[in-house]
C-alpha cells in the first residue's frame, strides 16, 4: 500500500528525534525467521561475478558487499522497507539539534579473532574509513563526521557538523565495518582480509581462492542465538549462465542469482527447481553529460528523454522482468518516490520532441555516440531500442561498446558523454541521489550539472530530520530531475533467484546482497 | 654448442625484455586504473584518490615504475597482487599448473588421435575414408572452442544429467575428480587441436609420398608400410615436431578462452582478471612468464631438430 513504507519510516524517525532511545528490534534484522528451521547442512551459491578482493574498506565492488554482509557488520542494518535497524548498536538517540547520535553497543560481541567488542573499536573503525587519506570510497558518505568519542566501553557518540538524517543507514554494510582497534597497523592488513575475517558477522571466511571459490563456515561465537542456520556457504565462481542453469539442474549449487533474468526460462520447468521474482534497489538510466556535444542544451535533453519508449527499452532488455520508473528505484518508490503522471518527460511525445530539437536549431537532428559496457548483457538490446526510438526524431545514435574499467574512468573524470547506467542503493534519497547530482566538492556531479537548486534541496534533504518534509524536498528534486533529465531513469530490473527446492526461508534482499543467507536453512 | 646456447639465450632476454617493456607500457595506455576501480560510482574525494594513487606507486613517472619493476624481476621478486596480496610468483605458478596439466592432457589426447588419422588420410588419399577424415578435420578447425565447450556442457547435461565439479581439485589431492573436472575443457581443445594435427599430418604425409625417394622406395619392392612409417612419416617428424611447438603456444594463449568458459583457476583467466583488475603486477608477471614459456618451448624445439636430424646439429 503506498505510503505505508514512509508512514514506517516516519514513526522510526520521529522516535528517533523525541527524548528516548530507539531500540533495536532483533526478530527483524535479516529479515523474518522460521520456526521450522533447522540447523546444518552446506550449500552452494552459483555466481558470476566474483569480488576482487574482501577488504570491506578499500573495494568498493559490488560482488565484495554481496558476500562481505556475512562477515562484517556495522553498526546498523540496511532494512529494504527503508528503516535503518540496530545492528551492532543496540539503541540510540539524537540530540535535539540533531547533531550528536549517540549509540549503545551491544554486549557480548566477539570479532571471528575471539577479541571483545567495544566501543574503542568502533571509533577506530569508523574514524579510519572517514579520514580520505586511507582512501576508503565510503569516506565521503561520512564527510559530516566531525568527532567520534567514547564516553565508556559500550557508549559511541559521532558528533556532526550539520544534521545528517541519513546517518544511520550510512552506518550499514557498504563501505566498512567494525573490525579491531588497530588492526590496519599491520602493513599488510588491507590484503590479509582475504586470508583471514576478522568481523562479528554470523560467518567467517574459510577459503579464498580467486578465480575459482569462496567458502564461509557458520561463526559459532556469533551474538544472534541459534543464528546462523547452515554450516558451510561455498561460493562458486561460475562461466556463464548456462552454466548456472547446468548446475542447478544437476543439484552441484542450491542457489543463484541472475543477472539476466530470461535465462531462467529454461528453468521454469525444472523439477525441485524454484525461481523467483523479487523486487531491486537497482536501476537501468541513460546518463547524458551536461557539457557533451548537443546535450549541453536542456532542449535536447528533454527531446532526448520524450522519444524513449521505457517499456519497450526494458522488454527488449531484460524480456520485461522489471518495473518502468520515473526518478527514483523500484524499492524506495512507495517511500520516497513521485507517482509518475506527476512527473515530466514520462510519456512519449515524438511531436514534441521534434518541436524541442527544432526550437533547439537541430531540426535535421544529429549524430551522437551512445556508450555501453562490455559484459553487460541488458545494454546490448536497450541500445539497439534506443537508437531506433531516437531516430524517429532524427537523432542519429551510433553504439559504442566499452570495457568497464574505461567506463569507470570516463565517468569518475567526468566525461562519460551519453551513455547507459546501471547502479543501485541503499534505501535511502541522500545516498541514492547526493554523490551523484550534488555539485562539487561536496557531491561528485558526474553529469556535470551543477545546478545550484538541486544542490540546496540535497543539502536540505539530507539534513532535515522531519521524514514528512524530507519526502516533499525530495519530491521537489526529482520534480527538476525529470524536467531536465541528466539521467533518465528507465526501469528496475526485478532480481531473480533459482534455488532448490530444499534450501527454505531465502529471501533476497533488495540491493542484491546475500543476507538471506542468514535465516535461510535446509531441509534433508 | 657454447655458441649456439649464448647467442639463444642473449636473444631471449632481449626478447623478454622487450615484450615486458611492452606488456607495461600497454597497460599503462588503458584508460582507468586500480584506483578508479576501487572507487566506482562513489564520490570524487580527490584526497582519497591521490592516497590510493600514492599506495600503489602510481604517483610516479612511468619509468621510475618500470626501473622499479625491472630491478625486483631481476632479483626474483614479481611483486604482489594489488588485490589479493600474495606474490606474483606463486599465483602465476599456481595458474601455470592448471594450464600446463590441459595443455599437457590435450597435447596426448590431440597427438594420439589427430597423427594416425591425418597418416591414415594421406596414405588413402581421395579415398572415402580421406574425405571422412578431412569432414572431421574442418568441423573441428571450424566449430569455434568456445561453442565446442558449450555444446559439451549442455550435451552433458541433457544426456547423462551430469555437469563437472566447480572447484579445481589438484591431481594430486583427487585424482578422479580432477578428471571430472577437466574432461570437457580437455575434450573441447584436443577436438580442435586434434583436426589441426590430422589437416597437417595429412598434408605433410601427400606431400612427402608424392616425393621421388618414396617411389624408388615402392619400386625397389619395400613393404609399403616400411615406406609410410620408416621413410616417410619419418620425414615429416621435422615439421610436426615444430607444429607441436606452436600447438603448445597456441593452446597457452587459447587458455583464456576455454579456463573462462569452465571456470578453471588456469594462466589464462589469472591474466584476463588481471588486466580487468588493472592489477599490473599480476598482468606483467604472469605474461612475462607466459613469454618464457614460449622462448623455452622454441629452445627445445630447436635442439630436437639435432636429435631427429644430425645435419641440424649446431
Amino acid at each position: 500500500m503506498p505510503g505505508s513504507r514512509l508512514r514506517l519510516i516516519a514513526g522510526a524517525f520521529a522516535a528517533l528525534v523525541a527524548a528516548g532511545p530507539v531500540l533495536a528490534d532483533d526478530s527483524l534484522v535479516y529479515g523474518k525467521s522460521d520456526p521450522a528451521a533447522k540447523n546444518g547442512g552446506k550449500i552452494t551459491v552459483g555466481s558470476l561475478i566474483e569480488p576482487p578482493s574482501l577488504d570491506p574498506f578499500l573495494q568498493g565492488a559490488d560482488a565484495r558487499i554481496r558476500v562481505s554482509g556475512l562477515m562484517y557488520q556495522g553498526l546498523f542494518f540496511e532494512d529494504q522497507t527503508g528503516v535503518p535497524r540496530a545492528l551492532l548498536a543496540k539503541s540510540f538517540e539524537v540530540s535535539p539539534d540533531a547533531k550528536t547520535y549517540t549509540f549503545k553497543l551491544r554486549e557480548g560481541v566477539r570479532f571471528h579473532t575471539g577479541q571483545s567488542m567495544s566501543s574503542a573499536d568502533v571509533k577506530y573503525s569508523y574514524d579510519w574509513m572517514r579520514d580520505s587519506r586511507n582512501g576508503s570510497p565510503g569516506a565521503g558518505d561520512l564527510s559530516s563526521v566531525t568527532e567520534i568519542a567514547t564516553p565508556d566501553a559500550t557508549t559511541v557518540v559521532f558528533k556532526l557538523a550539520r544534521p545528517n538524517a541519513a546517518l544511520p543507514m550510512t552506518l550499514t554494510n557498504k563501505y566498512g565495518a567494525v573490525v579491531p582497534k588497530d588492526y590496519f597497523a599491520a602493513k599488510d592488513a588491507g590484503t590479509k582480509f582475504n586470508e583471514v575475517s576478522v568481523g562479528t558477522g554470523p560467518y567467517k571466511l574459510k577459503l579464498f581462492r580467486p578465480n575459482s571459490v569462496l567458502v564461509l563456515e557458520r561463526n559459532k561465537d556469533y551474538w544472534q542465538k541459534g543464528l546462523p542456520h547452515i554450516d558451510e556457504v561455498t561460493f562458486a565462481t561460475m562461466p556463464n549462465s548456462a552454466a548456472i542453469v547446468v548446475a542447478l539442474q544437476n543439484r552441484r549449487i542450491d542457489l543463484a542469482l541472475f543477472s539476466r533474468p530470461q535465462d531462467t526460462e529454461q528453468l521454469k520447468n525444472v523439477p525441485g527447481v524454484e525461481v523467483k521474482r523479487w523486487p531491486s534497489l537497482n536501476q537501468k538510466t541513460l546518463d547524458l553529460d551536461v557539457k557533451y556535444g548537443h546535450l549541453k542544451d536542456i532542449r535536447v535533453r528533454q527531446a532526448i528523454a520524450l522519444a524513449i519508449d521505457k517499456e519497450a527499452v526494458m522488454k527488449a532488455s531484460i524480456a520485461g522482468y522489471g518495473t518502468v520508473i520515473g526518478t527514483i528505484v523500484i524499492g524506495m518508490q512507495d517511500s520516497w518516490g513521485v507517482p509518475l503522471d506527476q512527473l515530466a518527460n514520462q510519456k512519449v511525445d515524438l511531436d514534441r520532441a521534434k518541436k524541442l530539437l527544432a526550437d533547439a536549431g537541430l531540426a535535421d537532428g544529429f549524430d551522437i555516440d551512445l556508450t555501453t559496457i562490455i559484459g553487460y548483457d541488458w545494454m546490448d538490446a536497450g541500445a539497439v531500442t534506443v537508437a531506433e526510438q531516437l531516430k524517429r526524431i532524427g537523432i542519429r545514435v551510433h553504439i559504442k561498446k566499452i570495457e568497464l574499467g574505461v567506463w569507470i574512468r570516463n565517468f569518475r573524470a567526468r566525461e562519460m558523454g551519453f551513455t547507459f547506467n546501471d547502479w543501485g542503493t541503499t534505501p535511502d534519497p541522500s545516498l541514492l541521489y547526493y554523490r551523484h547530482f550534488r555539485a562539487a566538492p561536496q557531491g561528485a556531479d558526474f553529469r556535470n550539472w551543477n545546478n545550484e537548486k538541486v544542490s540546496a534541496l540535497l543539502d536540505a534533504g539530507q539534513e532535515e530530520p522531519d521524514p514528512v518534509k524530507r519526502k516533499a524536498i525530495y519530491a521537489e528534486f526529482q520534480k527538476i530531475l525529470a524536467d531536465d533529465p541528466v539521467s533518465i531513469m528507465m526501469f528496475s530490473a526485478d532480481l531473480i533467484t533459482g534455488q532448490r527446492d530444499r534450501l527454505k526461508n531465502y529471501d533476497q534482499h533488495a540491493t542484491g546482497w546475500y543476507f538471506g543467507l542468514i535465516k535461510a536453512w535446509l531441509a534433508n | 654448442m657454447f655458441r649456439f646456447l649464448a647467442t639463444r639465450l642473449a636473444s631471449a632476454a632481449v626478447a623478454a625484455l622487450l615484450s615486458s617493456l611492452a606488456v607495461f607500457l600497454l597497460m599503462r595506455s588503458v584508460p582507468g586504473d586500480i584506483v578508479s576501480q576501487m572507487l566506482g560510482q562513489s564520490g570524487n574525494d580527490r584526497t582519497a584518490e591521490e592516497a590510493l594513487r600514492g599506495f600503489f606507486g602510481l604517483d610516479r613517472p612511468v619509468w621510475a615504475q618500470f626501473a622499479d619493476w625491472l630491478g625486483a624481476t631481476l632479483s626474483g621478486d614479481l611483486g604482489r597482487s594489488w588485490y589479493q596480496g600474495r606474490a606474483v610468483t606463486t599465483l602465476v605458478w599456481e595458474a601455470f599448473l592448471v594450464t600446463a596439466e590441459i595443455a599437457v592432457a590435450t597435447l596426448v589426447i590431440a597427438t594420439l588421435v589427430g597423427v594416425p588419422l591425418g597418416v591414415l588420410a594421406g596414405i588413402r588419399e581421395g579415398t572415402r575414408t580421406d574425405a571422412a577424415i578431412q569432414a572431421f578435420n574442418l568441423l573441428g578447425l571450424s566449430a569455434p572452442v568456445f561453442w565446442i565447450g558449450l555444446m559439451l556442457l549442455v550435451g552433458a547435461s541433457a544426456l547423462l544429467e551430469w555437469s563437472p565439479p566447480f572447484a579445481y581439485m589438484p591431481p594430486s589431492v583427487d585424482l578422479a575428480e580432477n578428471i571430472n573436472i577437466i574432461i570437457l575443457p580437455v575434450l573441447s581443445l584436443s577436438l580442435l587441436q586434434a583436426a589441426a594435427y590430422s589437416h597437417f599430418v595429412r598434408d605433410t604425409m601427400v606431400t612427402e609420398l608424392r616425393r621421388e625417394y618414396v617411389r624408388a622406395a615402392i619400386a625397389k619392392g619395400l613393404a609399403p608400410r616400411q615406406v609410410y612409417f620408416k621413410h616417410a612419416l619419418r620425414n615429416i617428424l621435422i615439421p610436426l615436431v615444430t607444429f607441436i611447438g606452436l600447438i603448445l603456444i597456441q593452446i597457452l594463449g587459447g587458455a583464456v578462452v576455454i579456463e573462462s568458459l569452465f571456470s578453471l583457476p588456469g594462466l589464462g583467466r589469472l591474466i584476463l582478471s588481471g588486466i580487468q583488475g588493472r592489477d599490473y603486477p599480476v598482468v606483467q608477471g604472469a605474461l612475462l612468464f607466459v613469454v618464457l614459456i614460449a622462448l623455452v618451448v622454441n629452445f627445445v624445439i630447436d635442439l630436437l631438430y639435432g636429435l631427429i636430424d644430425p645435419r641440424l646439429r649446431p
